[in-house]
């Protein structure tokens, strides 16, 4: 197979386990070319992708740039803060605008879940998500996947527990969707307050105590306490979670096994992590983010291979 | 008004006719003769239609029509004509409109909008003043204006103590008090059931502890205060559960059902269809099964459409935007009877009228006529050509459903 089973990447869902394994080895060809002294091949000369941004990001925005600039194409980049959205404009009208400026593929952040897939039905473009609300945030998931075949050589059969804020997380939904289509086992870890009620039922292990669930795994992937998405208080204090749910060395060498320390990031260093974790050689944090250029690369390149057909 | 109906099968139990087929002749409102065959001898218009039945007309205890202030959503011309369309013969408005009616004189306004119409239009006064759920509006004067029950639509009474007062004050004059089965406190911003696919789709959720806290309180106030209450479209096996035990102890509390909360599982969201955008929302095949149950043993006393127009501006938009709410006058008897025998539906669809004080009009000569025509047969996908109302938010396009209505002769008008 040598095309996506999808003309979106609207979620992990969506997708084959075929696609994984065709999108990481295109990843695999990118990852040496951004590795070379010229980091950029020529491949989509002729599209023009836009970069919509409904909601602050720093770093997913950043390296879907750079995906798009080292692949050749031509880029535009929107925020909700400089835009007509504030005047009341609808997101088909947003967007079919753009469009109408014969622009070829979409790259949408936005608060609302369900948000890339609504915009799917309504307008002429490949659309991929780069993160909706609570929902997915598939190419994270893709390149977390990715980082953990490359430092690992496999996820199948892997034990990956995902760690803290599970309810208000898009990163831990595709990370889930991702690591069982794989062929993963997946555990998450947290608060009960912030571990959605019916989780269990997506095949996932439930725990909430960390220190078995870090015994349990081969993998420890560290998500952010979403201080921003909640509407009430989950726990009493940040000092109280750290107690809990944060992650340090003296805990990681009282295991009988060295595992893996992943993160999404922002880390939010001395909460969910302390920094002599994230620094040592265990936490693949940095990789992480290399990954995700090549990984967004290989997504945007099969995507834009579909609209040249 | 004169009119022969021609081969009509009766479906009303109460009815010496029931389960036959005659022909009805009306004059001046009025069911004169019922026979086998009657002679058109004076000439007057005959309803001569495929597979013909006819039953009492049907009751719906809750509509929204949008007027005054929303007539972009619906008129009230318009709804009622869409509620003849669909066999409703009687419903009852809510008062969710702008301004909110919680007054005699705005009482006053939509009875003289609905006068003279086919379809008997029943007033809801709000509960509270602008449904603010902070005091009680005038109750009693909104009652003499003709205000067949109070409610503030789907906003729930947060303080237990101001529907005690509620319940209380209006057992003064039998009034009956409604209250929206939801504690908002612990739905929170859920827009969907809670649950697997409230889940896999980031979703937040409104769990049905939110439904079943809220019932208890209500009912254990209504033990409390003696009084009328009436627990508007429940959506929860633990609702059923509660409301059978209450009526165990002879409360005098009475629920309904929305047509919709009966056919359709959570499941329909997962591709974050508006349309299926519901309050209370749809739940889980066993809350189903447990309503059905609820409706066999006689807990569940009546259902609605549930019926609220929403502009297409306000639906096709990101989920969490969208407006709760489907339109169901046109598609409550089709769907009903997916579940239900035609006997069984007809049952539904008329047993509400008792609690909203509506007069029953047996098929028998002399009485007052007021009909539905339909033929409960005809299966057919429900489409947005099936769709009289002004919105087209109807959750049920594209469903197969059973059974299409012709329309309804009451107060003294035929529309089909």
């Amino acid at each position: 197979m040598s095309e996506l089973s999808v003309n979106h990447l609207l979620g992990i869902k969506y997708l084959q386990e075929k696609d994984i394994q065709l999108i990481f080895e295109t990843a695999d060809h990118f990852k040496k070319v951004i590795n070379r002294p010229i980091k950029k091949v020529p491949s989509l000369r002729d599209i023009t992708i836009a970069n919509l941004f409904f909601e602050n990001s720093t770093r997913t925005k950043l390296s879907f740039e750079l995906a798009e600039k080292r692949l050749s194409a031509d880029v535009i980049n929107f925020s909700a803060g400089q835009s007509s959205v504030k005047k009341g404009e609808t997101l088909i009208d947003t967007v079919n605008n753009i469009l109408s400026m014969k622009v070829d593929m979409v790259v949408m952040r936005h608060p609302n879940p369900g948000a890339g897939v609504f915009l799917s039905k309504h307008v002429k473009a490949n659309i991929i998500n780069a993160g909706d609300g609570a929902h997915e945030h598939p190419t994270q998931a893709l390149l977390d996947s990715y980082s953990i075949r490359e430092r690992l050589g496999d996820v199948a059969g892997k034990n990956v527990v995902i760690v803290g804020d599970i309810l208000h997380s898009r990163v831990a939904l595709s990370n889930i969707y991702a690591l069982k289509l794989q062929g993963a086992n997946v555990m998450v870890c947290g608060p009960k307050t912030l571990l959605p009620k019916y989780i269990d039922q997506l095949g996932v292990k439930v725990e909430t105590n960390l220190r078995k669930a870090l015994q349990w795994c081969d993998v420890a992937n560290m998500l952010r306490v979403q201080n921003e998405r909640m509407d009430i208080s989950y726990f009493p204090s940040t000092r109280e979670y750290t107690q809990q749910f944060g992650v340090n060395k003296a805990l990681l060498d009282s295991l009988d096994k060295e595992i893996t320390i992943m993160h999404p990031g922002p880390i939010n260093r001395g909460v969910e992590i302390t920094s002599d974790v994230a620094d040592s050689k265990q936490a693949i944090i940095l990789d992480q983010v290399e990954n995700g250029v090549a990984v967004r690369m290989a997504v945007i390149y099969l995507l834009a291979s579909k609209i040249k057909q | 008004m004169n009119v022969l109906i021609k081969s009509a099968t009766i479906i009303d139990s109460k009815s010496d006719f029931h389960n036959t087929t005659q022909d009805i002749l009306i004059e001046k409102g009025k069911i004169s003769k019922i026979s086998e065959t009657i002679e058109n001898t004076n000439n007057y218009k005959e309803i001569n239609l495929e597979n013909l039945h006819v039953s009492q007309g049907w009751f719906d205890s809750s509509v929204c029509f949008g007027e005054p202030g929303f007539e972009d959503r619906e008129t009230i011309e318009n709804g009622l004509k869409t509620a003849a369309k669909s066999g409703f013969t009687t419903v009852a408005m809510q008062a969710n409109t702008h301004p909110i009616i919680d007054t005699n004189s705005a009482i006053a306004f939509i009875n003289m909008k609905a006068q003279n119409n086919a379809v008997t239009l029943l007033p809801i006064g709000a509960l509270t003043k602008n449904s603010e759920s902070v005091d009680l509006a005038e109750l009693y004067d909104m009652s003499t204006a003709g205000a067949v029950a109070f409610s503030d639509y789907k906003k729930p009474i947060t303080n237990p103590n101001l529907l005690k007062i509620a319940l209380q004050y209006a057992s003064n004059f039998d009034g009956l008090v409604c209250s929206f089965p939801q504690e908002n406190r612990i739905s929170g911003n859920g827009v969907m059931n809670e649950n697997i696919t409230s889940t896999s789709l980031g979703l937040k959720g409104n769990p049905s502890l939110a439904e079943a806290l809220q019932v208890a309180r209500d009912l254990y106030l209504l033990e409390y205060t003696g009084g009328k209450l009436h627990i508007p479209t429940i959506s929860t096996a633990e609702s059923v559960a509660l409301i059978r035990n209450a009526k165990k102890k002879k409360l005098d509390v009475t629920c309904s059902v929305a047509v919709h909360n009966l056919c359709l599982t959570d499941s329909e969201l997962e591709d974050f269809d508006t349309h299926y955008k519901v309050l209370p929302p749809l739940r889980t095949q066993s809350d189903i099964d447990a309503l059905i149950e609820g409706i066999k043993d006689g807990t569940i006393d009546m259902v609605t459409s549930d019926h609220n127009p929403v502009t297409i501006e306000n639906k096709k938009i990101e989920f969490d935007y969208a407006d709760y709410g489907t339109i169901g006058l046109e598609s409550a008897f089709g769907a009903l009877q997916t579940l239900f025998s035609t006997k069984k539906t007809i049952q539904l669809l008329t047993k509400g009228k008792s609690r909203f004080n509506v007069q029953s009009s047996i098929i028998a000569e002399g009485n007052t006529v007021d009909l539905a025509l339909f033929n409960p047969d005809i299966k057919y996908t429900f489409t947005t050509s099936n769709i009289h109302s002004t919105s087209k938010n109807s959750l049920f396009l594209n469903k197969d459903l059973k059974g299409e209505v012709y329309g309804i002769i009451a107060n003294n008008k035929t529309v089909l």
